[in-house]
């Protein structure tokens, strides 16, 4: 049994499963609370419950006082929902998000084409149109496991019904193995969404960065193309790595774009590339091609990365050598099992 | 006509940013540098105070309620336990030691924190800083409230509890938390944000604070454990406020970070060097314990810490100077640390004893390396000439460190048989130190330190005894002298543990408590 929770003031919902404490279910859905101790000691994750009831669990006497109890602040660490519940949290709202309730969606398979060794790209057409904001991504379901994986759309939203994914083959992975090894054209698929907090804060003047490494083109691809219909006239620079020019896909198409938008800069790097090949262009990591091209310095622009967690951590501490910060950089993790569970600080809350 | 009122209620961002900042405003009369004289002199560059973000969003008339109920729980269990005779349920009257050095060393530095918030409170050119700085000056001085009060109970008992800011200013070791503090409240605002908004609260607080409050709660000590409740309490607003406040410094102006990295290299070592009382306290004083200062260190500061410094290292930022050393000392300061205090236990406010043979394998099991090599021939050496009539007690006075004032008892680094010394000339005079940390720091900064008010120096220059000695007269006595002038009673407040008025007290009063004899 599970209940949903809203939070406000970003007007978010999730679920949250029986077991599970508010704040726990937070961050798994990427909504960052405010938390440091995880115990009920602290009451750094004091929230407001606005309606419904929560059950308040090992929460100390001291840090949620009987008052607060009685006035409906819970501590998000300890609470575990007793219905559905609306709180209020202590968090920014984002002028540029638009508040879109997940949902189910059907589809077929309407194209699938190898577009590297490893990466292969699908595109799902949707019965009904999923509206969504150019960046967010869609949970699908593995048919027969159970299960979901997420990916990110790598289309504009346009009319809603083409959803593009950029699928790459996680050794031994039970979800992409399907995806490589068995879905084929025609095949129904069902997608949940659309999820996610990371999308151009279009509101915010500054040029922006895009830095995707891997299958993390998908996002900024989407980002981009959006951006660019909408007649943005902002400069938007992409640096896009892979490791070789055979798994530098799309790139016809950026070079193209480029050519076609004065506003837009393409600048491609390869990190394996064989020493002998006719490749011409940079030879490094994402981020060693960004720190070149922008001379070490990044003030005045908002970064948005995309990819594997080691290339955006290498990417971060690139940015801020640099002297661009928490508050102007915007990510997405493709976190997988394998990245779950690392000691963190809380120093940086997003990134 | 029927207007529709259609406002917006104000988040808690837009509430508290009302309530605090929105009452700041431009001086028009005024120079913004005599405002605020010493925001520039320490280096740190700051262009925009806008960018401070608020690190928790509370304001002054939800702070007093708070606060309010915070103090009439605590205050309810603090009369109970003293109604029902709460003293005489911990484990052992020897643990009474343990928070004889938390009152006389720990809490008179939260009145000092709440000194040293209140100046920095008052200096920050930024709004929201201030407001931030003043808070937590609030929750220091009620930090030190309480604990006086929870701890005065044990006063009416026990010996070595009285008098503690008159010892504080005066007992040699008590000089260690004083001098740390004293440095850290006379620098900048700066500094001593980054030095105890930061360092302290964030880097190594939880090897204070979880010694005593756990130690308190396995010990039976209800009293000291619902204070520690209660100041966590505000802790998790003290560690943001600190996170904040290195975050803003470091984004500002990239001149800042050597600057900052300095104070990080410094603090973090003054820190460490003020705990080696609390690693002797989890080690020797509970009687039981919660886990040793090694495991204590292990996961508070090389996990904990581990992650933050990684983080940090992106501003370019190094974790502190000195970990090597650290690393290595974590089997023997707390051993170090007793045995000078076993010699020394004429002059403190406390006992010693010799670990029973139970506590002598749980050393050995904490400190495989160490323990039964370097220290526990010691201590049975020391039991040995104790039980024939020969406890040791050394009258003659140490070589303190002129950083940290604590007396030469560290070894050099990779030799925990040798005592590790360094000295540095200045200005034709030599000073000495107990380790390279405590050299660099002196070095960076001698003119403060040549100020220090080295306990050990002072007595042998005659400014310790009560006024009216003559210290020329027939028979004087030069410690008995000392001990007056600290409020000291030879033979009550000092000594060993065993045969002590305390023992004596508790054994009877919890006997009546539990018999009917
Ligand atoms: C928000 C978000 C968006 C994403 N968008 C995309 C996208 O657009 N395109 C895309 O290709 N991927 C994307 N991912 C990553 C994708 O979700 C994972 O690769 C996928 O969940 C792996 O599922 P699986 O069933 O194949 O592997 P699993 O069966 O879950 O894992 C198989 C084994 O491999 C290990 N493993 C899994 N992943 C890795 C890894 N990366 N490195 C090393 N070992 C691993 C696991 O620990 C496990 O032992 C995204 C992830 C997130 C969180
Ligand atoms: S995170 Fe500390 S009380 Fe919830
Ligand atoms: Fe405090
Ligand atoms: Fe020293």
């Amino acid at each position: 049994m599970s209940f949903e929770l809203t939070i406000e003031p970003l007007g978010q919902c999730i679920e949250v499963e029986d077991e599970q404490t508010i704040l726990d279910a937070a961050l798994r859905a990427g909504v960052w609370l405010p938390h440091a101790c995880c115990h009920g000691l602290c009451a750094t994750c004091k929230i407001t419950v606005l309606e419904g009831e929560v059950e308040h669990g090992e929460a100390s006497s001291f840090a949620l006082m009987d008052f607060e109890r009685d006035e409906g602040k819970a501590l998000a660490c300890c609470a575990r929902l007793q219905s559905d519940v609306v709180i209020e949290a202590e968090i920014d709202a984002e002028p540029d998000a638009e508040i879109i309730p997940v949902r189910d969606f059907d589809g077929s398979v309407q194209h699938i084409e190898a577009l590297t060794p490893s990466i292969k790209g699908v595109v799902i057409e949707l019965d009904e149109p999923m509206h969504f904001q150019a960046g967010q991504y869609i949970n699908l379901e593995i048919a027969g496991e159970a299960c979901s994986r997420a990916f990110s759309i790598a289309n504009a939203p346009a009319d809603g019904r083409r959803i593009e994914l950029n699928i790459r083959r996680v050794p031994g992975g039970v979800g992409t193995g399907w995806v490589h090894e068995r879905l084929a054209l025609g095949d129904r698929v069902r997608l949940s969404g659309p999820y996610g907090c990371f999308f151009v804060r279009k509101s915010l003047p500054e040029p922006v960065i895009f830095m995707a490494g891997g299958s993390g083109l998908s996002s900024p691809r989407a980002m981009i193309f959006d951006l660019l219909a909408k007649h943005d006239t902002r400069l938007m620079t992409l640096v896009y790595g892979q490791r070789t020019r055979a798994e530098l896909y799309y790139h016809e198409e950026f070079l193209a774009l480029a050519a076609a938008h004065p506003n837009f800069r393409y600048v491609p790097t390869l990190s394996d590339e064989a020493v002998e090949s006719d490749w011409n262009g940079l030879r490094a990591y994402v981020h060693e091609a960004a720190q070149a091209h922008f001379g070490g310095d990044f003030r005045g622009h908002k970064a948005y990365l995309c990819g594997p967690p080691p290339m955006i951590d290498a990417c971060i501490t690139t940015l801020m050598r640099g002297r661009l910060f928490e508050n102007d950089i915007y990510t997405e993790k493709f976190f997988s099992a394998a990245d779950a569970q690392q000691v963190r600080s809380p120093l940086f809350k997003r990134i | 006509m029927d207007m529709q009122a259609t406002k917006k209620k104000l988040n808690l961002k837009e509430k508290y940013r009302a309530m605090t900042r929105d009452l700041d405003w431009n001086p028009s009369y005024q120079k913004l540098e005599d405002i605020y004289p010493y925001a520039s002199y320490e280096g740190v560059k700051i262009h925009d105070w806008e960018k401070w973000e608020d690190p928790f969003r509370l304001t002054m008339d939800a702070y007093w309620k708070y606060q309010a109920e915070k103090e009439r729980k605590l205050y309810a269990i603090i009369d109970a336990y003293a109604q029902n005779n709460g003293h005489l349920n911990v484990t052992d009257a020897r643990y009474l030691n343990a928070i004889k050095i938390l009152l006389t060393g720990v809490t008179p530095l939260e009145y000092m924190a709440h000194r040293g918030f209140a100046h920095a409170g008052r200096q920050f050119p930024g709004a929201g800083p201030r407001v931030a700085c003043l808070m937590q000056s609030l929750d220091e001085i009620r930090h030190a409230q309480t604990q006086i009060h929870s701890l005065s109970n044990y006063n009416k008992f026990y010996n070595g509890f009285h008098e503690f800011t008159h010892m504080f200013e005066r007992v040699w070791f008590l000089s260690v938390s004083r001098s740390f503090f004293d440095d850290a409240v006379s620098a900048g605002p700066f500094e001593f944000i980054v030095s105890i908004g930061f360092s302290f609260e964030y880097v190594l607080t939880n090897l204070l604070f979880v010694p005593f409050v756990s130690g308190a709660a396995y010990n039976g000590d209800m009293g000291t454990m619902t204070f520690g409740f209660s100041a966590q309490s505000d802790e998790a607003r003290h560690m943001t406020l600190g996170l904040e406040a290195i975050k803003f410094i470091l984004e500002q102006d990239p001149a800042n970070v050597p600057i900052v990295q300095r104070w990080i290299d410094k603090w973090t070592w003054r820190g460490y060097r003020v705990l080696t009382l609390v690693a002797m306290m989890m080690d020797y004083m509970l009687p039981k314990r919660i886990m040793s200062w090694k495991e204590a260190w292990e996961v508070y500061f090389e996990e904990n810490g581990g992650a933050l410094f990684k983080d940090l290292a992106r501003y370019g930022i190094r974790p502190p100077k000195w970990l090597d050393q650290i690393a290595q000392d974590k089997d023997h300061i707390s051993h170090q640390a007793w045995c000078t205090f076993y010699n020394y236990a004429l002059a403190a406010n406390f006992h010693t004893w010799i670990p029973s043979e139970e506590e002598m394998d749980w050393l050995a099991r904490k400190y495989p390396n160490s323990f039964d090599k370097y220290y526990r021939p010691r201590l049975e050496y020391w039991r040995e000439q104790a039980a024939q009539g020969n406890r040791f007690y050394n009258k003659t006075l140490p070589m303190l460190c002129q950083t940290c004032q604590i007396p030469m008892l560290f070894t050099e680094p990779g030799d925990p048989t040798k005592i590790c010394y360094r000295e540095a000339d200045y200005k034709g005079e030599k000073y000495h130190f107990c380790s390279d940390g405590c050299k660099e720091i002196f070095e960076n900064e001698p003119e403060k330190y040549i100020q220090a008010w080295l306990p050990v120096h002072q007595v042998y220059q005659g400014n310790c005894f009560p006024e009216g000695t003559d210290p020329t007269a027939e028979g004087f006595d030069p410690l008995a002298a000392v001990l007056r002038y600290y409020h000291l009673e030879s033979g009550r407040d000092n000594l060993d543990f065993e045969g002590s008025e305390d023992q004596r007290n508790f054994a009877a009063w919890r006997g009546q408590a539990t018999t009917n004899a």
